[in-house]
């Protein structure tokens, strides 16, 4: 897939067609094919904008899809009883844990608490980390990651992969088994401690996180999940949008800082615009892109907002005087002004801060930590640009993104809650998933595309979870009455009307 | 004259008179990647690491370092390490798969009872390993 022109997507779009399911499975299972070809392609110069937008954009969404379809798999192949996942998740489960003999309001009721509860506990952990950071305590934060990847890599990677045993009894001795265990899960823990690894490695071993974490949430029960998501969603909009949003926070010092996100984030590779030539790549050595002057835009403090949360970011020119910005302290001693150090500093490693819970670490550690927002970075073309300099103009130049290479960054949190829908659709249909998985996608679009207009830092989350759910409950309102092409419409004027009673059906 | 005449480039991304088409990079990433010095010491520390019983680390040292293995008598200091690097990993790779092969083909026939208490989904199942909270 050479060109991705975003203005014509048939293959984004499909026409669907209810008696195929199979065929759905399929062509989503092409779709992401696709997507990953055209993610994996090498850093050929783009021709055009249209070209080096589209490329951006599909670099970011093809992770992001064969997250959604592995744990999709994952979901179908293991049919694990949940009672298994319990105890695991009694952390998410502390208010309330839902048994099937409970009334509708009561799971409801339960549901709400559960992640009311969650949602509070991510945002202290997420203050402690914007304090953390604050303190400089790096070396901690990255210990910290690195840890909870090991935990991560290791039990849950091990659990998921002696569940695949077992159901396809394949004699594996325990030797090799321990040993590829151990070294998988060795190598992502270096990969996340590393600043500077193979970023294919890096990209692989998130996704798996993102995975693995996702396959885990998608064990609690049904209220609590869709609960805890839109939880996630409006949390989201809290820390990345309000001036006291823990993420915001977080970006803002990272961004004043000059330093890497302390957390699992998603970085794409980023696009060569404009035919540079390799050497050319070497001089962008900042790590984000220098704030440029905006009239129109005087939010100075709304740069740095990184961190848990899934949002997007962008470092916005604040006020129109470059020189008096925020300290633009380099804190790595490492960048200086060799011309042939190393590119983009280190933006290649993701620094995954951990969010201390003790517990369950599997659970949150990850959520917070992972929950970085969507990020983009900007090409430094040319250090203080005047006054008068047009962002649109730059924004063509450079990439939508806001780090100093032009990419894009999502954090770990927005693959795992888009997974955890699309993994809930799972249960019960392939169609639902197809659906669900369009609507994720197109919220993620959308994403970008403000992240592009706006040049701040944006929650990736609420849009794709606002146009998942509904989504989804249509979907399965539809697969239960029936589904016959010629009466859609009035399908949906019955799952519209008695939404409440056909609620109760469903769930 | 003709050899002066010749691209001393045939590959356009990469920039240098050299006739061979020597990499500038290292890594795999190329300019995103590591410097040639800094390289030195990935490359080493990777190799170094790799003798706990970690074959992925030399794994992904050969796949990091791929120009460097791809181009001989390029990065002289960098090489050394990466030969030895893919030549342990290739050594591993086979005891490791013939003793998987092995255990799987032959099976009780060739192991008896131990089989059984070697195979990993007993062992889970004894130890409790998916039930795990």
């Amino acid at each position: 897939m050479r060109e991705v022109n975003p203005a014509s997507q048939p293959q984004y779009f499909p026409v669907t067609s209810f008696d195929l399911s199979q065929c759905d499975y399929l062509s989503f299972f092409l779709l992401l094919c696709n997507l990953a070809m055209a993610q994996t392609q090498t850093q050929r110069p783009c021709s055009s904008i249209i070209d080096s937008l589209g490329e951006e954009i599909v670099r970011i969404i093809a992770p992001v899809s064969i997250c959604m379809f592995l744990v999709v798999i994952l979901v179908s192949i293991l049919n694990t009883d949940s009672s298994l996942f319990d105890a695991s998740m009694s952390m998410v489960t502390m208010a309330y844990t839902e048994t099937t003999s409970d009334s509708t309001w009561d799971k409801f009721l339960g549901a709400l608490l559960n992640s009311l509860a969650f949602v509070v506990l991510v945002t202290f952990a997420t203050f402690i980390l914007v304090l953390l950071f604050y303190f400089r305590c790096t070396r901690f934060l990255k210990l910290y990651m690195a840890f909870s990847t090991f935990i991560v890599l290791g039990f849950l990677g091990g659990e998921v992969s002696l569940f695949l045993i077992q159901q396809f009894n394949t004699p594996v001795d325990c030797i090799t088994f321990f040993l590829l265990l151990c070294n998988f899960a060795v190598v992502g823990v270096l990969t996340v401690f590393m600043s500077k690894m193979a970023i294919f490695v890096t990209q692989g071993y998130l996704v798996v996180i993102g995975i693995l974490i996702a396959y885990s949430f998608t064990m609690l029960p049904e209220w609590t999940t869709w609960a805890l998501l839109v939880a996630m969603a409006l949390y989201d909009v809290a820390a990345v949008l309000l001036p006291i949003g823990p993420l915001r926070l977080l970006v803002e010092l990272a961004i004043s800082r000059d330093e890497e996100i302390p957390a699992l984030v998603y970085e794409a590779r980023p696009v060569n615009h404009g035919n540079l030539s390799p050497r050319d790549l070497v001089q962008r050595r900042r790590l984000w892109r220098e704030r440029r002057v905006d009239n129109s835009n005087l939010q100075t403090d709304s740069n740095s907002a990184l961190g848990h949360g899934s949002s997007v970011e962008f470092p916005s020119g604040s006020d129109g005087n470059p020189s008096n910005n925020l300290n633009m302290v380099r804190e790595n001693p490492s960048r200086n002004a060799n011309p042939t150090a190393n590119s983009p500093g280190g933006s290649y490693g993701c620094i995954s801060l951990v969010n201390a819970e003790e517990e369950p670490v599997r659970v949150h550690e990850t959520d917070s930590e992972l929950s970085a927002p969507l990020i983009d970075r900007g090409m430094n073309v040319q250090h203080g640009r005047g006054e008068d300099a047009v962002p649109s103009e730059n924004l063509m130049l450079e990439g939508i993104g806001l780090g100093s290479s032009g990419s894009i960054k999502l954090g770990l949190g927005d693959f795992i809650f888009y997974s955890v829908l699309v993994g809930r659709a799972a249960m019960y249909d392939f169609m639902t998933v197809y659906a669900c998985y369009l609507a994720i996608i197109a919220g993620l679009g959308i994403t970008l595309i403000l992240l592009a207009l706006y040049q701040k830092a944006l929650p990736a989350l609420p849009v794709s979870i606002a146009l998942g759910c509904p989504v989804y409950l249509m979907a399965k309102g539809n697969a239960d009455v029936g589904i016959k092409p010629p009466t859609l419409p009035h399908h949906y004027h019955c799952a519209t009307q008695t939404s409440g009673e056909r609620y109760q059906l469903c769930l | 004259m003709e050899s002066q005449n010749n691209n001393p480039n045939p590959n356009p991304l990469h920039r240098n008179s050299l006739p061979s088409s020597m990499p500038v990079w290292p890594t795999i990433d190329g300019s995103l990647g590591l410097s040639e010095e800094e390289s030195v010491t990935y490359a080493r520390r990777f190799y170094n690491f790799g003798f706990a019983l970690l074959p992925l680390l030399w794994a992904v040292n050969c796949f990091y370092f791929w120009p460097v293995l791809r181009h001989s008598h390029s990065f002289p200091r960098i090489r050394p390490y990466i030969v030895r690097s893919a030549f342990g990993f290739a050594v591993f790779a086979t005891v490791l798969c013939s003793w998987a092969l092995t255990f799987a083909i032959g099976g009780e026939r060739l192991f008896g009872p131990v089989w059984d208490q070697l195979v990993m989904y007993n062992l889970a199942d004894r130890l409790g390993l998916t039930s795990w909270s």
